[in-house]
């Protein structure tokens, strides 16, 4: 936007630096190196970290942010956002929790019902009537706090706690307490969505979509439709990772996923994706949620109070936003 | 020069009149029939509430008008809700017990402050070409922080003459409402002049319409970004001094922050300002933001519980951007 101009150096060809070139090229190279470089920090802040247990701990932290996170990456790349999943994942683990007499199994497919049903909607919005994605989400988010702040006090009053499968899903471990179930959960869902945007026709429509929407139409493809789609899909992963959150922290109220919309943002914005759409991998978002995860339980070994957390969170996203852009400036 | 211009006759073109202004004026019939009901539903309406309404809703007003200038110059600030918190949290921390005339100067200093910061934002995404909305997502966590660094919890204070500019009383509530409506009406008006009226206004309009356009037109494109972002800080700091009048004390929490993002951006949509950037006006902004405030109590007198109102609040929204999106789709097709 305010590069015009400025983009014809005056010898008629851009000169880049050979780590510029290796860097575009790689760029899951560059958050692999500064995630290792922070997990290093960490373990040299807190010997211990470097241990399985250490790891799993932060695994813990990172699944269900990165699995928020994918539903963002996939809306991202059709130029949409979510501003909801914080929301709709609270959603989801009442519900969840509500049900949870009733059998696991009725109770997380519920909950994940809950994601279908408002990522519809959203999806509507978006596709159908072309409500701006921002300003769809972000009333969505305030209708749900209304509905759920109200049901809260009626149908789900008491539904805290959730059934036993559901906290060991979200908050246990397995092979001698070394991996944790989410991460198990974490991994199936990468390699859906990982398969899903590489090698499926839908995958590359969201690429197409985000990248040039009016092609896209021209070409006989119903936009509205890859819309609603993709924003159910969002809806699912974000009730999927507020189930997951549930039974890690083992209780429900309304303030559970209400901190993971803004990660969830800039942990596929830290991963590459770009937030117009077109450009992005779900492999840079997992890199993503990781740095974070490592990052929180870094700030937590050095006791760090939430506000020095949150100069530290918009610093990185910064900073790596601005290395992205260098890089891929020259091309 | 216009056609009635060169013919010397003062015609009103209505149908383009109605094309530019009729949103904005659709919002002020909107804020004007919602009033009008409240009047119906409280037989006391009368001062208290006018003031009430007037003092309560000027930290939103401001704020939506801080982000109109912004998106109307063809940006986004998720940021600008921690500006308002960080102006609130450095005033209430050094007003607290400060003399009246030491609180104007601090109150000043604020403001200043608040724009050089947002400056500085608008400045990185000038400089850095990366997306106003990732580079603002960030500044929300930063300057949040930093404003929870200098309140770590609620308190501070102010004095009681710097109270009763914003509210009309030393005390934060009372029945003069002629100081809050001045304080709603003058820095709305200066932004509205200055957008419409002013050079840097009018670059600042072409650069959100279309940058390349205005930077081929001599226009400084990233002067007006930068201009834009800094003008927002200073309003996102007035409604953060607003909002220490009217409670008393500061406040630095985290979703203090992002609810009042979250609030400025329905407010400049609902006020009929494009997030493409170069459509809309402030005067509209102003508006929405006073429909968003002025919600709450209407509904609460209704005998609706606030979360059924939350829910009304944001279908409301959905539904006006559906009605928009259907009625531009149509104009479109028509094309």
């Amino acid at each position: 936007m305010t590069d015009l101009g400025t983009r014809v150096s005056p010898e008629g060809a851009t000169t880049r630096p050979v780590w510029a070139t290796w860097l575009s090229d790689h760029p899951q190279a560059v958050l692999s190196v500064v995630l290792l470089a922070l997990v290093l920090v960490t373990a040299v802040i807190e010997p211990s970290y470097l241990s399985v247990r250490g790891i799993r701990n932060t695994v813990l932290l990172a699944a269900p942010l990165g699995i928020m996170a994918g539903a963002q990456t996939i809306l991202m790349l059709t130029g949409g956002i979510d501003l909801s999943v914080g929301m709709i994942a609270t959603g989801a683990a009442y519900v969840a929790a509500n049900q949870s007499p009733n059998g696991a199994a009725i109770a997380i497919a519920l909950g994940l019902l809950i994601g279908v049903a408002v990522g519809t909607v959203n999806g509507v919005g978006v596709g159908v009537f072309r409500v701006n994605p921002i300003i769809m989400t972000l009333a969505m988010n305030a209708i749900l706090i209304g509905l759920f702040t109200a049901l809260s006090f009626t149908v789900l009053q008491g539904s805290t706690t959730v059934h036993e499968f559901i906290s060991t899903l979200g908050g246990g471990s397995f092979f001698g307490n070394r991996i944790p179930y989410n991460a198990l959960v974490w991994l199936v869902v990468s390699i859906l969505i990982i398969y899903g945007l590489r090698r499926t026709g839908y995958g590359r429509l969201l690429y197409a979509v985000g990248d040039n929407a009016v092609a896209v139409r021209l070409a006989g493809v119903r936009i509205w439709q890859v819309h609603i789609v993709a924003y159910a899909i969002a809806g699912v992963l974000a009730a999927l990772a507020g189930i997951l959150l549930a039974g890690r922290t083992g209780a429900v109220d309304l303030q559970l996923a209400v901190n993971f919309l803004l990660p969830s943002v800039a942990a596929a914005v830290i991963g590459g994706t770009s937030i117009f759409g077109g450009i992005g991998t779900y492999g840079g978002t997992i890199l993503g949620a990781l740095i974070l995860g490592v990052l929180a339980t870094m700030l937590t070994f050095l006791d760090a109070g939430q506000a020095i957390q949150n100069i530290v969170y918009g610093s990185i996203v910064l900073a790596l936003s601005w290395l992205y852009a260098r890089v891929s400036e020259a091309d | 020069m216009t056609v009635a211009e060169v013919t010397g006759r003062k015609r009103i073109d209505w149908p383009r009149m109605l094309g530019r202004h009729g949103w904005t004026g659709g919002v002020w019939l909107l804020f004007a029939a919602i009033v009008i009901y409240y009047m119906t539903l409280i037989p006391s309406f009368g001062a208290f509430q006018i003031t009430s309404l007037a003092k309560n809703s000027l930290p939103l007003v401001f704020l939506a008008v801080a982000q109109a200038i912004i998106v109307i110059a063809g940006g986004i600030d998720l940021g600008i809700g921690a500006v308002l918190v960080f102006g609130n949290a450095v005033a209430a921390q050094l007003m607290d017990g400060q003399p009246f005339a030491t609180t104007i100067l601090i109150a000043i200093g604020v403001v200043v402050l608040c724009a050089v910061l947002n400056g500085v934002v608008g400045w990185i995404i000038a400089v850095s070409r990366v997306p106003d909305i990732v580079v603002t997502l960030a500044t929300l966590f930063i300057i949040s922080g930093l404003a929870l660094l200098v309140l770590p919890s609620p308190g501070g204070g102010t004095s009681e003459g710097f109270r009763a500019i914003f509210t009309g009383s030393a005390t934060g509530s009372g029945t003069n409402f002629i100081p809050p409506l001045i304080l709603l009406t003058l820095p709305v008006a200066v932004a509205a002049y200055f957008m419409r009226r002013t050079r840097t206004g009018l670059s600042i309009y072409a650069t959100g319409s279309d940058p390349m356009a205005a930077f081929l037109s001599a226009v400084n494109t990233k002067r007006a970004k930068v201009v834009s972002y800094a003008l927002g800080g200073a309003y996102a700091g007035l409604a953060g001094l607003a909002a220490l009048a009217i409670t008393g004390s500061g406040e630095s929490r985290f979703v203090t922050a992002a609810n009042f993002t979250l609030r400025a951006v329905a407010a400049i949509v609902l006020g009929g300002i494009a997030l493409t950037g170069g459509v809309g006006s402030v005067v509209g902004a102003t508006a929405a933001g006073l429909i968003l405030f002025t919600l709450n109590p209407v509904l609460s007198a209704m005998g609706i519980d606030p979360n059924t109102a939350q829910v009304i609040q944001g279908t409301l929204i959905v539904v006006v951007m559906m009605v928009a999106g259907i009625i531009q789709l149509r104009r479109e097709r028509a094309e």
